[in-house]
């Protein structure tokens, strides 16, 4: 019988990294696979002792554990064990139990190590650490790179071209090229054809360089007859030809005339240009109506930003920066109708745009610091007034009002200085569950319009604070163990460590389960060492530059959280693409199974952290 | 000294003298397996045939596929596939169930080139099959037809072990419940879409390794007489 008619063959064939290999290589596998069985609290590999095959789960779950006893991880379908054993030469270094009646795909040794000699994807699959492999497949996504330009025509991102006659002199060209700001000139004939084309290298190359006087004709040193392309190339066919050519500037031709240049420049800048521009549109915006019409190309952005794929962190950036236009046009909106502000103040916002992580719209979260000079007889009404102004304007542009009522409407949050200094105080010293809710939104605050020296003045004493709190610390730790990811995807549904709540199979929750818990992580420890960072990734590159964690280990979880974010945007740029809503809710069956791996080693990380972080600051404590 | 009645053995080798094909002669000649051998180290070929019906007189073998175990693990390795030539037009009820048309039936084998093969691998191994007596009957007539005489066999019946394991444990046994789909179930084993006598084998295989597993002592201390079918 052909091995291609047995279920074991097909089934190999969806397990990474078996996947995308060539039909005769899985059979091959498949033929000289073995196979066993092992009920339930079984040891299959104890540390010490030889192992001589590669596990593959079929059915089942087995739970591994360290020499020191500590949980490694608990294992299900599709999952390898034993491999790390057969790499290195057959003696056991993790006790895999089974936790169910378990029936494993069994790779003889032999067979295993050609297998992976002869495979470099399957090689590095099994000799890399997880968090090294999340870290390759991120930069095999971002390898893409082409993807995204390829949809983008040349007529998008050329720019006008200098044209210049073939009678100008070398001076005379360089003075114009200084005027119209211009990196290349095309030399064209009177009919317009094109000659040439002349670049500031060519300025240092051929003129500087080889002595040569600058009132000869621009013919003598332009390139002759340049490589062109027309205006519906695609900008990857431009990224090709310079990087295949060594040049910079490509002319744009159409029916014998220049068009237009291409420089490696605008290749590049092209990536990030559309939210520049809606910015720019934003800061013009004559009223709250116009913001309300561009706050609703934010899903269309997001969709573009990710087909280019942009890294999350950037994403957050872009998507952050339009929002922050709007409050900051609705705040200079508001002094055109009530007047400059009698005394400073500093209008703050909290959560997501703070961190620069906005994804969509979000809920508005706002406050105001007033200067203590602050009377309420006197001043109140101003900053009323302009606090619902802004709320008000936020809310029609999609930023709908704070369900906490956290918002520079609510009195709470409108008050002087030493108020807030006050706040802060009771928050960090004496620690309570509304406190830490609180803590949650308010540690990650940033300045966006008006007086910034008053929330600085504020963060300067929060972070001296928080450094020396340790109590503050153990109960934000315990808080930021509230989310915890899922242990992975078992038969198709989410796998959780908590079996009750078994809610998974409709999707999970990517933005709890996998970027909550990193964004609390960050902030704990940021807080702990008073370190000044809000958005997340600054803060972790800042606490592994103060070796707050090992800086190993921050890179993991920086890897991790750029994985599980990417995902969650992918979805989302999904769901906008299809004429839905974006959520947070990914269906398993929407990835691949190699998403799910990686997403699993992702939460693997995350959750070792928790880990680390719940036994230090002994949260279990505090629950 | 007298035996009150022959061994194995000895009737294996008065056949043996009266058997003309060498492989039939050489699965003869090879002793039985020692009954006090431990179950997980005996090697054992997993036997599953589908026929026309179950009337081993009228009807045919149409097909047979096995494999084998070794040191407690099963060996794609040595799985085997055969589609039988028979000279009888298929019941369509047949075809329903194995999907073996004629068309793809005359591509087959000759069934004593599929039996000279089968009895060379069986030799120094002890059978398995899922509800054996179908394999076992299939195979003696065939074993007639060729050789002319029924060569005896050491069997190991999977449905039978479940049976006497619950029967001991006074649990009311449906029929159902018993078979091959069902027990794997029970045993936490993988769903198999396709049927066919090598995907049987390879299914009925597995139950048999997990049915050790699930003896007590997780079977280490059984041993092949406990697990043989009688005679």
């Amino acid at each position: 019988m052909e091995i291609e008619q047995l279920e074991i063959r097909d089934y190999l064939a969806q397990c990474p990294p078996l996947t995308e290999l060539p039909d005769e290589v899985l059979n091959e596998l498949a033929m000289g696979l073995e196979i066993q069985y092992a009920r339930r609290d079984t040891n299959v590999l104890t540390i010490g002792a030889h192992n001589g095959h590669a596990l593959l789960i079929r059915s089942g779950a087995v739970e591994v554990t360290l020499e020191n006893g500590e949980l490694y991880g608990q294992l299900s379908e599709g999952d390898w064990v034993g491999h790390r054993s057969v790499i290195r030469g057959g003696t056991v270094s993790m006790t895999v139990r089974t936790l169910e009646d378990t029936l494993f795909y069994a790779i003889p040794a032999p067979l295993f190590l050609k297998f992976m000699e002869n495979h470099e994807r399957v090689r590095r699959y099994f000799t890399e650490r997880k968090p090294e492999r999340l870290r390759n497949a991120i930069e095999e996504i971002r390898g893409s790179e082409g993807l995204a330009l390829a949809t983008q025509r040349i007529s998008e991102l050329m720019k006008l071209p200098l044209l210049a006659g073939r009678n100008h002199t070398i001076r005379e060209l360089a003075v114009q090229m200084n005027e119209a700001n211009a990196q290349s000139a095309m030399i064209v004939s009177d009919d317009g054809a094109l000659n040439g084309i002349i670049t500031d290298v060519d300025f240092r190359k051929r003129v500087v360089a080889e002595g040569r006087s600058v009132d000869i004709p621009v013919t003598d040193i332009m390139t002759p007859d340049p490589l062109t392309l027309k205006p519906g190339n695609q900008a990857s066919d431009a990224l090709l030809l310079m990087a295949r050519r060594n040049i910079r500037h490509v002319p744009v031709v159409d029916n014998g005339q220049v068009v237009g240049v291409v420089s490696a420049t605008d290749l590049l800048r092209s990536q990030s240009q559309s939210t520049i521009y809606l910015v720019g549109d934003i800061s013009a915006a004559k009223d709250v109506a116009r913001l309300e019409a561009l706050s609703k190309s934010l899903p269309k952005m997001l969709v573009t930003l990710v087909n280019q794929s942009m890294t999350a962190r950037d994403i957050g950036h872009a998507i952050t920066s339009i929002g922050q236009a709007i409050t900051r046009r609705l705040l200079a909106l508001a002094e055109q109708q009530f007047g400059p502000p009698p005394i400073p103040y500093a209008f703050i916002v909290a959560g997501s745009m703070a961190r620069r992580e906005q994804t969509a719209h979000s809920d508005q979260d706002n406050g105001m610091i007033l200067s203590d000079d602050y009377h309420e007889a006197e001043h109140g009404d101003y900053f009323r007034n302009v606090a619902k102004f802004v709320s008000d304007g936020l809310n029609a542009a999609g930023y709908v009002y704070c369900p906490g009522d956290i918002m520079a409407t609510n009195d709470q949050w409108r008050q002087p200085w030493s108020v807030w200094n006050g706040y802060f105080t009771q928050w960090i010293e004496s620690p309570q569950p509304k406190a830490l809710m609180y803590s949650s939104i308010f540690f990650d605050l940033r300045c966006l319009y008006g007086d910034a020296s008053l929330l600085e003045r504020l963060q300067t004493g929060i972070l001296s604070r928080t450094r020396e709190q340790t109590l503050f610390q153990a109960f934000m730790a315990g808080n930021a163990m509230s989310h915890r990811p899922p242990l992975g995807f078992f038969r198709g549904f989410v796998l959780e460590k908590d079996r009750k709540n078994a809610s998974a199979d409709e999707g999970m929750d990517l933005k709890k389960r996998g970027v909550v818990p990193v964004i609390d992580m960050a902030r704990l420890y940021a807080l702990a060492g008073g370190l000044a960072p809000i958005n997340t990734w600054e803060r972790l590159d800042a606490i592994a530059e103060a070796k707050v964690l090992t800086p190993s280990r921050v890179d993991d979880l920086r890897d991790a959280f750029e994985f599980i974010s990417m995902v969650r945007l992918q979805h989302q740029a999904q769901q906008i693409e299809k004429g839905r809503a974006p959520n947070n809710y990914v269906p398993p069956e929407e990835l691949s199974s190699l998403e799910r791996r990686h997403l699993k080693d992702a939460f693997d990380v995350v959750s070792s952290l928790q880990d680390s972080m719940a036994s230090h600051y002994q949260t279990d404590r505090f629950r | 000294m007298l035996w009150p009645f022959r061994s194995p053995e000895t009737r294996k080798r008065q056949l043996a003298a009266s058997v003309e094909h060498p492989a039939a002669r050489r699965y003869l000649e090879t002793p039985f397996a020692d009954r006090r051998t431990p179950v997980w180290e005996q090697d054992y070929l997993v036997l599953d045939f589908e026929t026309t019906g179950l009337n081993m007189r009228r009807d045919a073998i149409l097909s047979m596929g096995y494999t084998e175990i070794h040191q407690g693990r099963v060996q794609m390795s040595a799985c085997t596939h055969h589609i039988i030539k028979v000279n009888i037009p298929l019941p369509p009820a047949t075809v329903v169930v194995h999907k073996i048309t004629d068309d793809r039936m005359n591509a087959g084998i000759h069934l004593h080139d599929a039996l000279h093969e089968l009895v060379e691998r069986m030799t120094g191994k002890v059978l398995i099959a899922h509800f054996a007596q179908i394999e076992r009957s299939f195979l003696h007539a065939a074993m007639e037809r060729v050789y002319g005489h029924k060569l005896p066999l050491q069997v190991i019946d999977t449905l039978a072990l479940e049976k006497r394991r619950l029967d001991r444990s006074q649990q009311p046994v449906r029929p159902s419940q018993l078979r091959l789909g069902n027990l794997r179930q029970q045993y936490n084993l993988p769903r198999y879409g396709a049927h066919n006598a090598l995907q049987d084998a390879i299914a009925t295989a597995e139950l048999y390794l997990a049915e050790l597993s699930h003896a007590p002592e997780q079977g280490h201390k059984l041993k092949l007489g406990d697990v043989l079918e009688p005679g």
